[in-house]
This record gives C-alpha cells, sequence and structure tokens, in this order.
C-alpha cells in the first residue's frame, strides 16, 4: 500500500489546484495592480500631486508643474517652502532620496497665510487681478478689488503688482493641535521611547 | 492639585506586564526542563544557565554601546526567554564557546541589530540554533549525555553527583577530568526522531507492555514524555490565554495532514508514523513556545492560521525530504520570513467593512476586477 | 452560575468572538443613597458649544438671546442656533446674566468655548410651562419639535441633537430604536441610579421616542451587572410592547455600534451610522428628558451626574442643573483636600482629566472622579511593543492597534488609513490590556489630527490645481478670442493719436498724489489742504 500522497491522482488534484489558484493569484494582483497604477502613469504627475499647489514661484519655476517636470529630471525636492517637510518627506518616499531640510535659499516654513486688500486704499488698477494664479480676487477697472479668503493660497504674487501697497498676507487660523506625537507622555517616558527609537519622536 | 505625569485617557490599565509574560512562559518550559533533566542528566539545565549567563551579559553590553538603559532592557526578561529556549534546543553537552557564539549572534545580531525588543523579524533562539547547526553540524547532532544517561543498565543515576560532574565537564571541556575518570563518549544519538524512526514504534506503549514503568530510564520513553512535557506546557499557556490556539493547531494539524497523507506501513520506516512526527520530535515544542513567539509570528488570527499551515507543512517536507534531521527552526525561521507577507494579505476585517470574500464577490457580481 | 464562572475564568480578555475587555465596575459606592437634588449655587456657567465636537462648524454653534444683565426666569430660552434642528440652551433657574464671556478650556482636546454667566436668585421663578393636552394624540413631527424646542441632545456622552438625529432616523426609515441603558465604563453609574429610580419614566420616554421616530420595535438593553435597575425595569414594563434585553457587562458594549451588532446582529458600515442599518440608538437619559420635555413641557435644564472617587467622603449621584460648577458638587460630597489630587470628568477609560475646577458641567457630562494617585495609579513608563496581539482581541472595532502603532510612528499614512484610523472610536481597551503601557489612543488622536491637516491640505491643493487650469484655460481662451480684436483695437487706437507714453504718464501720477496723501496723512498734515493744492 503507498501512501495516499503518491497516488497518481491525488497528485494530479492537488497539484492543478495548488497550480490553478497560484496562477490566478499572480494574474489577478497583475490587472489590479495595473489598473490602480494607471491614474498616475507618469511621474510628473504623481509628484505634481504632492505639491501644494499655490503657484508661488519660490522654487524658482513659474508654478507647480514646471517644478515637478524639474524634480522629475534630477532636481532637488527640497525648494518649496509652502509644502514644508511634509512635502520633502513625501517626494523623498517616492524618489527614493534623503530627505533633506528645506533650502533656506528658497524661502522658510511659515504658517498658511491669506492675503487681504486694504480697501480703503485700492485704486482698482486690476494688476493683482492679473497676477492672482487661482483667480482669487474679484473685482474690476475702477472698482473696488477684494480677495476671496477661501480660495486664496497664500502666494503672495499680487504684493508686488500693486502700485499703492495695498495688499498684506495675514496668517490663516488653523484647527489647534491638541495632541502631538512628540508631547505624548512624561519626560521619562518620551526618554524612554526615544531611548527604544534611537531617534526623537518629531510630528 | 497635582499636575499628572500623563494626561490622556484611559487612565487604568490591567496589571499584567511584558516581564510578568516572559516569566509565565519560562515557567511553562519547566515540566519540559525537569522532564528532560530526569532522563537525560543535566545537560539540559546547564546549557540554559550558561546560555542566560552569556545573554544577559551580552544584551547589558549592547545596551551600553547603544545608550541604552541598561536595567530597563534586561529586566523586560526576553533575553532569559530567548536563553531557556535557545538551551533547551541545542544538545546536552555541547561546549560553552559554542553555546556562547549562538547566543551572542541571537541577542547581537538577531535581536538588537534590528532594534532590539519587538522589532526582531526573526526568532533570535532559532536563528542561534541555525546559526550552529550550519557551522558546527556534527557538534549539533550529536548529544554528549553522562554515562548513567546512556547506559541504562549502570546503577548510577544521571542526577547523582558524577552525573553533574560529567555535565559539567562536557560543557567546559577545558577543567581537568572529572568524576571517577571516566571520559565520556560522543554519543551519536543523531537525533531522538531518527532514533525512532528507525525503530519505528511506540515507545511508551512499547515500555507499557514490557511492563516498565513510563518514567523508568530503560524504557526509552524519554523523548515522548518529555514532548508530553512541552504539551502540558503549552496547554498552561492556552489556559492562561498568554499564547492564542490558532499557531499551534494549525501548525499540529498540517504537520499531522502531511504525515497521514505520506503514511503507508511499508514507508514509515523511513517516513515515520504521524504519532512520531507529533510525540517523537521537537514538534511540541515548537508549536508552542517557538512558533508562536510573538514578535516574529503573525499577528491576526487569519494570518496566524497560514502562519502556523507553513511552518507545519515545511516542519514536515524538510524532516522527510531534507537533509536535517529535526528541522523546527528551520521551518519556523522560514515562516518568519513569511509572517509580513501574511499580515498583510490576510488582514483581519475590520468592522463595518466588508471582508476579501465579500468584497470579491461583490466585484465579480458587478464585473470589476478591485 | 457556571456561566458566570467560565466568563470569570477569561476575565481578561473578550474571546475572539466577542471582542472587548472585563474592568471591574466601581460603581457600588456611588449606588448606595439615593439620587441627591442639588442645592443651587450663586452663579451657574451655562456653555454655547453646540456638541462635544471641537471641530463644530462655525454656523452650527449657538448664540445667546439675551443680554449682558437681562433677568432671566427658569425655563426661559438662553441662547439657539441658526441652523434647524440645532441645539437650544435654556435656563435652570432664574437670575441675570453678569457676563458672555469666553471660558478657558476644562481638558485637553476641548477649545474654550462662549458660556453665559448666570448670577442665580436665592427664590427661584419660572416660567409658566404648557404642557400639551393629550401629548398621546400628538402626531410624530410635532414631538420631534417639542423635543427641538427642549433643546434635548444625546445625554450619553456625544451631545448630538437629538431632534436632527430623530429627523435624519426617520429619512432612513428605521425599523428598530435601541435605549442604551448599558453602563460599561468604570465608575459611571448615572444610568443605572436613573433606571433604579425613575425606571417608569424610562419606559414611558422610550415609547415616545419611538412614536418620534416610527420605529416598529424597541428595545431597552441594560447590563447584567444591574441587578435592582433589571427588576425596577422590568416591573416599569408590564403591559409595554417594549422588550428588555441583557448583555453581558463588556466594556465598550454600550458604544451604539456594538449594540447595534449585539442586537440585531447588523454592522454599522464604516463612515455611517445606524440609521444607515435601520437602528436608531439613544440613551435612557435622553428618554427620560423626552418624557419630560413632551408630557410636562419641561425644557432640558438638568441631568444625572455620578460623584465618584476616592478622594471624597460620601460619592453618590445627584440631579445637577446644567452649568454647575464642578467645585460646587465636590463640596457638598465633602472633598478631602488632602486625598484629592485631581479631577476626572467621565469615566476613567474615556473621561479627560479636569484643568480647571470652576468648570461647569454640560449636558454631556455623566460622571466626575475625584481621586488620588493611590487608587489610580500613574501610567507607567512605555515599552517596546511585543507584538502581543491582546490589543486587537480587545478592539471593538476589530483593528490592529499593534500595526496601527507601527504605521503611525514610521509615518505611513496611506498604511495607516488603510488599516482604519478613522474607525478608532478612541474607548481606549487597546491601551488598557497593553503589556507594555504603551498609549496607543494617545497616538491615535495625534495621528487623526495630523491626518485631518493633511487631508485638508491636499483637499485644498487640489482644489487651487482645479483653480489654477481653470485660470490658465481661461487665458487661453481670452488670448485666441482677442487677436483680431486687439488688431482692430491698436488701428483705432493709433487713428486717435493715443500714446502710451502719456498714459504712462497719468499713471505714475495718480500714483505720487496717492503716495503723498499717505504721507501727509502719516505726518498729520490735513489731507484737504494736500488736496487743494
Amino acid at each position: 500500500m503507498i501512501p495516499l500522497a503518491e497516488n497518481f491522482f491525488f497528485q494530479l488534484l492537488a497539484g492543478s489546484l495548488l497550480l490553478g489558484s497560484l496562477l490566478l493569484a499572480i494574474a489577478w494582483s497583475v490587472v489590479a495592480t495595473r489598473k490602480r497604477l494607471q491614474e498616475q502613469r507618469f511621474l510628473v504627475d504623481r509628484i505634481n500631486s504632492i505639491l501644494p499647489q499655490t503657484q508661488c514661484g519660490r522654487c524658482g519655476h513659474p508654478g507647480c508643474r514646471p517644478y515637478a517636470r524639474a524634480i522629475a529630471t534630477g532636481e532637488a525636492i527640497n525648494r518649496c517652502p509652502p509644502g514644508g517637510d511634509s512635502t520633502i518627506r513625501l517626494l523623498a518616499l517616492l524618489l527614493n532620496e534623503a530627505r533633506v531640510p528645506l533650502d533656506p535659499a528658497h524661502g522658510e516654513i511659515e504658517p498658511a497665510r491669506v492675503a487681504v486688500i486694504r480697501e480703503a486704499e485700492c485704486i482698482g488698477c486690476t494688476k493683482c487681478i492679473v497676477a492672482c494664479p487661482v483667480d482669487a480676487i474679484i473685482g474690476a477697472a475702477k472698482r473696488m478689488h477684494t480677495v476671496i479668503a477661501s480660495e486664496c493660497t497664500g502666494c503672495d504674487l499680487c504684493i508686488e503688482p500693486c502700485p499703492v501697497d495695498c495688499i498684506d498676507l495675514v496668517e490663516r487660523d488653523a484647527a489647534p493641535r491638541y495632541w502631538s506625537l512628540s508631547g505624548l507622555a512624561s519626560p521619562a517616558a518620551t526618554a524612554n521611547r526615544e531611548a527604544l527609537d534611537g531617534e526623537p519622536c518629531h510630528d | 492639585m497635582k499636575q499628572r505625569l500623563f494626561s490622556s485617557s484611559p487612565m487604568q490599565f490591567f496589571p499584567l506586564q511584558t516581564s510578568q509574560i516572559m516569566l509565565l512562559v519560562i515557567l511553562a518550559t519547566l515540566p519540559a526542563m525537569l522532564v528532560s533533566t530526569w532522563f537525560f542528566g543535566y545537560g539540559v539545565v546547564l546549557n540554559v544557565l550558561f546560555a542566560s549567563l552569556i545573554g544577559l551579559l551580552c544584551e547589558a553590553a549592547i545596551c551600553r554601546i547603544r545608550g541604552r538603559a541598561v536595567r530597563a532592557t534586561l529586566a523586560d526578561n526576553s533575553c532569559l526567554l530567548t536563553a531557556v529556549l535557545f538551551g533547551m534546543t541545542i544538545p546536552p553537552g555541547t561546549t560553552w564557546w559554542l553555546i556562547a557564539m549562538g547566543m551572542v549572534f541571537a541577542i547581537a545580531l538577531v535581536k538588537h541589530a534590528y532594534g532590539g525588543l519587538g522589532q526582531n523579524t526573526f526568532n533570535p533562539a532559532m536563528a542561534g540554533y541555525l546559526f550552529l547547526l550550519l557551522a558546527y553540524p556534527l557538534d549539533m547532532t550529536s548529544w554528549h549525555l553522562p554515562v548513567a544517561a546512556q547506559d541504562f543498565t549502570s546503577t548510577h543515576s544521571p542526577l547523582g553527583w558524577q552525573g553533574l560532574l560529567q555535565s559539567l565537564g562536557c560543557l567546559f571541556p577545558f577543567l581537568p577530568v572529572l568524576g571517577d575518570g571516566l571520559t565520556v563518549d560522543g554519543l551519536a544519538m543523531a537525533t531522538p526522531l531518527i532514533e525512532s524512526k528507525l525503530a519505528a514504534g511506540n515507545a511508551i506503549r512499547a515500555a507499557m507492555e514490557e511492563g516498565y514503568g513510563l518514567f523508568a530510564r530503560r524504557a526509552e520513553t524519554g523523548w515522548e514524555l518529555v514532548n508530553v512535557a512541552w504539551l502540558l506546557g503549552g496547554l498552561f499557556l492556552l489556559a492562561t490565554r498568554l499564547i492564542s490556539w490558532h499557531i499551534p493547531l494549525s501548525m499540529i494539524a498540517a504537520t499531522l495532514v502531511m504525515s497521514l497523507l505520506y503514511y503507508s506501513p511499508s514507508a514509515a520506516a523511513v517516513l515515520g508514523t504521524p504519532y512520531l512526527h507529533l510525540l517523537g520530535s521537537a514538534t511540541m515544542m515548537g508549536a508552542f513556545f517557538i512558533a508562536t513567539d510573538p514578535v516574529s509570528a503573525a499577528t491576526g488570527s487569519r494570518a496566524k492560521i497560514a502562519y502556523g499551515l507553513i511552518i507545519g507543512v515545511s516542519l514536515y517536507s524538510i524532516r522527510v525530504w531534507g537533509s536535517y534531521l529535526d528541522a523546527v527552526a528551520i521551518a519556523v525561521l522560514f515562516g518568519n520570513f513569511c509572517a509580513p507577507l501574511l499580515d498583510r494579505l490576510l488582514a483581519p476585517r475590520k468592522y463595518g467593512h466588508p471582508g476579501f470574500f465579500a468584497k470579491l464577490l461583490g466585484n465579480i457580481s458587478r464585473r470589476k476586477i478591485t | 452560575m457556571i456561566r458566570q464562572a467560565f466568563t470569570d475564568l477569561f476575565a481578561r480578555l473578550g474571546s475572539t468572538t466577542r471582542r472587548g475587555i472585563r474592568p471591574p465596575t466601581l460603581r457600588e459606592s456611588s449606588l448606595r443613597s439615593r439620587i441627591m437634588p442639588t442645592p443651587m449655587p450663586d452663579q451657574l456657567l451655562l456653555p454655547l458649544q453646540d456638541y462635544a465636537d471641537p471641530l463644530a462648524r462655525e454656523h452650527d454653534r449657538i448664540a445667546p438671546c439675551v443680554d449682558v444683565g437681562d433677568w432671566v426666569a427658569k425655563y426661559q430660552l438662553l441662547a439657539k442656533g441658526k441652523e434647524p434642528g440645532s441645539l437650544r440652551l435654556h435656563a435652570p433657574t432664574s437670575g441675570t446674566v453678569q457676563a458672555i464671556e469666553q471660558i478657558p478650556a476644562a481638558a485637553i482636546g476641548q477649545r474654550p468655548q462662549l458660556a453665559i454667566r448666570l448670577l442665580t436668585d436665592t427664590d427661584e421663578r419660572e416660567l409658566p410651562l404648557e404642557p400639551p393636552s393629550d401629548y398621546r394624540a400628538l402626531a410624530p413631527e410635532q414631538l420631534v419639535q417639542l423635543i427641538e424646542e427642549a433643546g434635548i441632545c444625546g445625554l450619553g456622552g456625544a451631545g448630538y441633537p437629538t431632534a436632527r438625529k430623530i429627523r435624519d432616523a426617520v429619512e432612513k426609515n428605521v425599523k428598530t430604536l435601541i435605549i442604551n441603558g448599558v453602563e460599561c465604563e468604570p465608575y459611571i453609574s448615572c444610568d443605572e441610579a436613573l433606571l433604579r429610580e425613575r425606571a417608569s419614566l424610562t419606559v414611558k420616554g422610550a415609547e415616545l421616542l419611538q412614536a418620534a421616530c416610527l420605529a416598529d420595535d424597541c428595545v431597552i438593553v441594560i447590563d447584567n451587572a444591574m441587578p435592582a435597575a433589571r427588576k425596577a425595569l422590568t416591573l416599569a414594563l408590564q403591559g409595554s410592547s417594549i422588550s428588555l434585553r441583557v448583555v453581558h457587562r463588556r466594556y465598550p458594549a454600550g458604544d451604539e455600534r456594538q449594540l447595534v451588532k449585539a442586537i440585531c446582529r447588523r454592522e454599522v458600515p464604516g463612515e455611517g451610522h445606524p440609521p444607515d442599518v435601520g437602528v436608531l440608538v439613544q440613551n435612557i437619559g435622553t428618554a427620560v428628558a423626552v418624557y419630560e420635555a413632551i408630557v410636562h413641557a419641561k425644557p432640558c435644564i438638568s441631568r444625572i451626574v455620578t460623584l465618584t472617587g476616592s478622594a471624597l467622603l460620601t460619592p453618590k449621584n445627584f440631579d445637577v442643573p446644567i452649568g454647575t460648577p464642578v467645585q460646587h458638587l465636590l463640596k457638598l460630597c465633602g472633598v478631602d483636600d488632602k486625598e484629592h489630587e485631581f479631577t476626572i470628568r467621565g469615566g476613567s477609560l474615556m473621561g479627560q482629566y479636569l484643568l480647571e475646577q470652576s468648570a461647569p458641567i454640560e449636558k454631556t457630562t455623566n460622571c466626575i472622579i475625584a481621586s488620588n494617585s493611590l487608587e489610580i495609579p500613574e501610567w507607567e513608563t512605555e515599552q517596546a511593543c511585543i507584538r502581543c496581539g491582546y490589543c486587537a482581541q480587545a478592539c471593538p472595532a476589530q483593528l490592529q492597534p499593534q500595526q496601527l502603532l507601527a504605521s503611525i510612528r514610521s509615518e505611513e499614512r496611506q498604511q495607516t488609513l488603510a488599516l482604519g484610523l478613522d474607525d478608532c472610536i478612541e474607548c481606549g481597551a487597546c491601551a488598557v490590556v497593553c503589556p507594555s503601557r504603551i498609549p496607543l489612543v494617545s497616538y491615535y488622536r495625534a495621528a487623526k489630527e495630523i491626518h485631518r491637516e493633511e487631508f485638508t491640505s491636499h483637499e485644498q491643493s487640489r482644489h487651487w490645481q482645479a483653480r489654477f487650469q481653470y485660470h490658465q484655460y481661461r487665458l487661453k481662451k481670452n488670448q485666441d478670442r482677442a487677436q483680431p480684436r486687439k488688431a482692430v483695437e491698436q488701428t483705432v487706437k493709433e487713428a486717435q493719436g493715443f500714446s502710451r507714453d502719456q498714459a504712462r504718464m497719468e499713471i505714475s501720477a495718480a500714483v505720487e498724489r496717492v503716495r503723498r496723501r499717505r504721507q501727509a496723512l502719516a505726518g498729520g498734515k490735513d489731507p484737504g489742504q494736500e488736496k487743494s493744492q
């Protein structure tokens, strides 16, 4: 009597089941992955979706998409001040590069800001309307101009063209942060966690 | 109003601590240690003690190097547990420098180089054992037992003073010849499994038929009783809910099914009977103590079952068709490789979300792929 | 009895099919006496924040409709919101509005909010109430209207406006109404006390709620650790069509999602609410408030609060007017200052440390614990996660807390969301069982904040990108259209003798005028003089 597993029919059945399910799993995962990646086939699109889309030009390029194109051809990833640390981190993850601090030559990390026109001084020249990359300023020639705060990106492209210098950049109200990863426990506990991880927890 | 150190809910916790969990697991290995000592002498105990010593020293040194709190790290008892499992895996009578090499490899390279407790991908005890097995195969496959343990007709007991001295002599061969001048031969007891396989029998039943007591050393029931002791320890862990039943059950079930599939009386001499695969080798220890090591095993319930199945199948195949005699360590390490992937693929279903099969059926009915 | 012994054997963790933990009830001391009425304090601080959501939308806030210095009678409307169905605030007693001011946040995670400070009269005068002549004849929508006018919100802790909840439920055709009397958190005993003494009111309120939400069935659920309440409720339910169910007291069995699964055997979808599966869940406190509002036209001005903890000489339950400062209640219970180290608002598993003793009792406050480190020891030092998986066994939302922790620490945002960070109800069961004392819930709260910020900024970026793309499209379109027109304009201008330089000169003259005017203003000169020059 031979063991069951050496029976020809058993081997045929088991083998075909295993092989069949393996092939099915491979085929399914290939198709699923291709579908998922279809949306962002091009690297430039993926980079652009990480950038904050303020179109401010502080990176040295006239907008976010040109900078994304430059990054795709090798430019440094730390030139976007409005994006801040989280943009650099995501770009570093995407491109498998080192995470570096923001290049100070291109600006500093600042809180979110919004432009406000001092309406008493506005002369209705429409220069700021033309300059705004997201059309967040409404107005017309010799009519009052005003900034739609919810659409303003804080890119400060309208500050320069204004001949009477009546636009201010003020800080936006942000939702407060009550819990921070680094302030989770007592100093003793945090020290232990730093000792456990080898590096301080950051937000 | 005193300022509390920690400012968030919940404010209460259950009293069980990590160090206590480790201690309870070590406690659960005691039956096996006692039975093993009864049959095979002090070798196992000495191994465990020496491995613990080396492990603690090594971990203290590593903590110093890494700039961590030495006392806190040693106090979580994980090094002790590694040492106990390692010491019980390697054959009794192993020389001291082999044990030291294995433990340093396990603690320094497998555990701390990966980040310390909770970060190691591989089971440190098994990785240490495998390292020694690959580098010193002969030493790892021969058991050096005191003469009294080898010779069942001897009037000495392996637990006597002579037995202790002889075991110490195996551990530290640089010491002058101890005891009454008898040199200890290396018994090529390649592995109990092979011995039993060749015997193709059930030692306990044979012992009962021949009228020996179960614990009589002449009855050669030693290895099977050690396995029963491991099983008892494992059941203790299950009863106190320190481990969950998924991994042991699936691993034992996989081994059982494989050995049943390949069982035939004529092939038993080579392939072994299911009984022997479960109780005549290190399967029980592997199922309850080694594969369930939480750090390197899979975490979700379904992933755990798959993990146990993979280990069981690879265990049988390496034993039967591979060139290693008892393959628990290799099978568990293979499972460790697969554990992160299993966790990802077989993640448990979240409340309020459809599970894998529900999603699959939904997609099929809507003719979509994802 | 055997079942009890069996479940006690596995007391530490829920089984794999029933999740949760079994902490001790710790509520015997506060249930020894009956619910005490509260003597009115000198001042009441009535907060104006609409339900306990720190991110409540601006227009959902409720605004006061009285001014500083006004005298208000008991039951008078003090504040309401602009949206239909928003909360209302009524005066718990008569008095003068001393101030409408910002009060500091009482606990971490709460914003500073506006509150009405009411100086109470010694003799209270109430507005005459007009209860309906036959409340049984009222239509469901009228019932809901009365509930809305009484300012009732979910008194179980979330504080969602009840009227809005019922209207949503009616839209979604709920079939089952669950009245939640399960009290699973340690220390809290207000629901049990309510059931012991006011069971018949609860039942009547449940019937009214059932009529209001047009449900086919109504179930009152309690846990198996309140035998006296069960007896009272069984008595009160005689002759009623409402059924009683008892569930094992597991924390967090009182969470509405767990109840829906336990009672109706359905799971509330991830981002949905119980009405999506045809169930409405209300707390028993809310049911009693509904009864008072419909039958006696009394608005929601008080609630039962448990005062407990080892620093109190006589822990008990109080019937507290909304807005009572916590220290007033503590004095009533006889707080031992030597023993009193800190105060917790809520239970010991989901509560918060109270930063200000003068904080008021709000509509969502169910318990105040005055305690010390002997009774509730400090959290121990956090150690490495050993991936033991006890947290995953305890999690009622069936998440994997240890994987969440790993992905939060390594900042993998996608993975964290895929693991279900948004499904976490922050019950704390995972942190309670963790042998390595990892404060898991704090990690999730911090991570949720980070995710919320990043999600908002990501959404904003996409929005700006869309606007920018439209901006580019618009320019291109205008350019294409303007080409022929520009050519014509140029010829016309040239024909009229228009000079670009002259235009420039006029503009710079205008700019110069503005600059001089601004300098004059800065120098203090009269701009009228400037103009006439």
